[in-house]
């Protein structure tokens, strides 16, 4: 039983990693119906960012602010960096391609994804950079024989506050209703007066953002970052999002909570499953998407006449 | 027509001039393949350093036989496909011999490649057993120990100095690493007949990952007096701080690609203390004449010694090749190989270097080493 439940936080902490950066996927599809292959790498970017943040001068914010001072402060102005950076690439990378179709557009994403790829290598090197253990919460403590740590904490519910925002924001806002009119039928919504462009910024900025943040936290988890590590949580992502359902922004969250605990409590469970979580993983995605194509929580889209 | 052939043979004699005097300049050029790039960069990067330091001390005595000595570094950036494109790019060089690769892995195909091609390669941090005795290598040799002398270490010194009975070993399937969890488990096996060890936990982790927290608990969960983790150091890091905040507080020891600073970086300085490794002797430790020197030169240079035993390995490769051109009097590929399979005069860092017929170094001790407070690596003694 211990395991089971170490397991599950285990697994609700990665989840809410995939959920966040999810919900940049969800979010950009929704509205462009383009897969942002460069968002795992705005990922990684996060990452950096926030570690640049907690190592300047060695250790200034921690010092000014305390720990969890300088992790708001951090986390805060990765959100803004992060955010604006979504924008550029949306200016520099995708606007220009949007009349040539969507094909030239997935391409044009996946040369961003290589750019953002080598120029954090190229700014901060190829080597693993570690998080400032100063600058990170170390406690650990026992409750009924398990072992969590107070960051593992801090991150669920600050992921879980996160979603509950943007999920309030999308669903019960007058401009949510714009960015869901315009995920439901851009044409439409631009005459019925959204302006369109407003709700690409809206997507653009909080999309990468909210993956940055998500960087930050990954940061302060595992302590160790690499350069390409957003190849790996973008694809995770972007399997949570198919999960869930894509363009769907409570089926992103949900998708990528699922997977977290999938895999945690598969490499758990099942014998050397380390190695083959992946690999389950992705049979329930197939098996779901047999079942339902269009995600678990997915609306079913009618053909455009 | 009389003047064309003038200007005809003046052009011949200005070649031939040209040519004899870039012959007699020419340097003797030897590649180094190493992961400057990629998950294991920061031991590339030393080797490079290395390198380029006894590259320096060689020429200014005189290089060898009066041409100096040039390094030409291909990045094979950690992994075995890059390896092959690496290595071919030196091929295509044409260089001497070279010098490479850190990883068993990585070093196996571009092994083979040398080998097709006839080229000497020197590998200077691939330990495991099989690169040398897996298939006849006429022109593979290695400045490292192997695999094998370090799991008999850490079985002896397990089972008699430490009295462990309960052993677990991780490993991370890759060539280095199960070779050593592998050599491990052959050398526990009389204790384990005699009843005097156990191996309770005998498993794989993936490598590249960052959640190993599904791994830790089930260690955990078979109650091990000790752990010892023989892959890199990069999983090393994570696995050492997720399994103390899992509650894991049993001696961590890590074998030889564990140790070095970007280790002490990931896992916090408040885990990495106190974690054992089975080692080489690290750098401080070599007390040689040529260390002396070589040490001082690039703590001059880069402001520190080497944190890790490998760069120290592809340093020796090089000084290891420049004698074994020496006696061989020769940059013939077949030459250097005999010369080096036969000498006796060769001197590195680490001591006197002499290779089995089978390429491999002989005479590598082993040793436990212990990280102290400050991040550094000490000599541990029970």
């Amino acid at each position: 039983m211990v395991i089971f439940f170490e397991q599950l936080i285990n697994g609700l902490t990665i989840g809410s990693f995939y959920a966040l950066v999810a919900l940049g996927y969800s979010m950009v599809y929704g509205v462009m119906k383009l897969i942002n292959f460069a968002h795992g790498d705005l990922f990684a970017f996060g990452s950096y960012v926030g570690y640049t943040i907690l190592v300047w001068n060695s250790g200034r914010i921690t010092q000014i602010f305390g720990i969890w001072g300088g992790m708001a402060v951090t986390l805060l102005f990765t959100f803004m960096v992060v955010g604006i950076a979504g924008i550029l690439v949306e200016k520099a990378a995708y606007r220009p391609v949007y009349p040539a179709g969507r094909l030239p557009l997935v391409v044009s994403a996946l040369g961003m994804s290589i750019f953002i790829q080598n120029g954090i290598m190229a700014v901060w090197g190829p080597r693993f950079q570690a998080y400032p253990s100063e600058s990170v919460p170390s406690v650990s403590f026992e409750i009924f024989g398990i072992h969590i740590t107070l960051l593992k904490i801090f991150i669920l519910i600050f992921s879980l506050l996160l979603m509950v925002i943007i999920y309030y924001i999308v669903e019960k806002t007058t401009f949510g209703a714009a960015v869901r009119a315009a995920a439901l039928d851009r044409e439409t919504a631009t005459m019925l007066g959204i302006d369109i462009r407003k709700v690409i910024f809206f997507v653009f900025a909080l999309g990468p953002a909210l993956g940055g943040m998500a960087g930050v936290m990954n940061g302060m988890y595992y302590r160790s970052i690499q350069f390409n590590m957003g190849w790996n949580y973008g694809l995770k992502a972007f399997t949570a999002t198919i999960l869930g359902g894509i363009g769907n922004i409570p089926g992103a969250m949900l998708g990528g909570i699922l997977l977290g605990i999938m895999e945690s409590l598969f490499a758990g469970y099942f014998p050397s499953g380390g190695a083959w979580k992946d690999g389950f993983t992705f049979i329930v995605l197939i098996l779901v998407l047999i079942w339902r194509p269009t995600g678990l929580i997915g609306e079913k889209i009618a053909e455009k006449v | 027509m009389k003047n064309n052939k003038l200007s005809l043979m003046v052009i011949a004699l200005g070649i031939l001039l040209l040519s004899s005097l870039s012959w007699a300049e020419g340097s003797i050029v030897i590649g180094l393949q190493a992961p400057i790039t990629g998950d294991y960069a920061i031991e590339g990067q030393m080797a490079k350093q290395c390198v380029e330091i006894a590259a320096e001390l060689i020429n200014k005595e005189g290089g060898i036989n009066g041409q100096p000595v040039e390094i030409v570094i291909a990045d094979d950036a950690s992994n075995p496909k890059d390896s092959a494109l690496a290595a071919q790019k030196l091929i295509s060089q044409k260089v001497v011999a070279v010098i490479g690769s850190y990883g068993s892995s990585v070093t196996e195909p571009a092994a083979d490649l040398y080998e097709r091609n006839k080229m000497v390669s020197v590998g200077y941090g691939c330990t495991a057993v099989q690169l040398t005795m897996s298939k006849d290598r006429k022109f593979f040799f290695r400045t490292c120990g192997r695999d094998d002398s370090q799991g008999q270490f850490f079985a002896k010194f397990a089972v008699e100095s430490m009295g462990w009975k309960r052993i677990a070993i991780m490993h991370d399937n890759q060539t280095y690493g199960k070779g050593v969890a592998e050599e491990t488990m052959k050398y526990l096996e009389p204790y384990l007949k005699e009843g005097k060890a156990e191996v309770v936990y005998y498993d794989a982790i993936t490598p590249k990952e960052k959640d190993y927290s599904a791994a830790i608990t089930k260690l955990r969960e078979t109650q091990p007096d000790v752990w010892y983790y023989t892959a890199y150091y990069p999983e090393a890091g994570l696995l050492v701080r997720q399994g103390r905040e899992a509650g894991i507080t049993i001696p961590f020891v890590g074998s030889n690609a564990v140790p070095n600073d970007d280790f002490v970086k990931i896992a916090g300085i408040e885990y990495a203390k106190g974690t054992l490794m089975t080692q080489e002797p690290m750098p401080q430790d070599i007390n040689t004449p040529i260390s002396k020197v070589f040490l001082e030169a690039y703590r001059t240079k880069f402001g520190d010694i080497p944190s890790s035993p490998w760069p120290i390995y592809a340093a020796d490769g090089l000084f290891a090749l420049v004698q074994a051109i020496k006696n061989a009097n020769s940059t013939q590929s077949e030459d250097i190989a005999n010369a080096m399979r036969s000498m006796t005069n060769a001197e590195g860092i680490t001591g006197k270097i002499l290779f089995t017929e089978r390429g491999d170094r002989k005479d590598i001790p082993y040793a436990m080493y212990k990280y102290n407070e400050e991040g550094k690596l000490q000599l541990y003694q029970p």
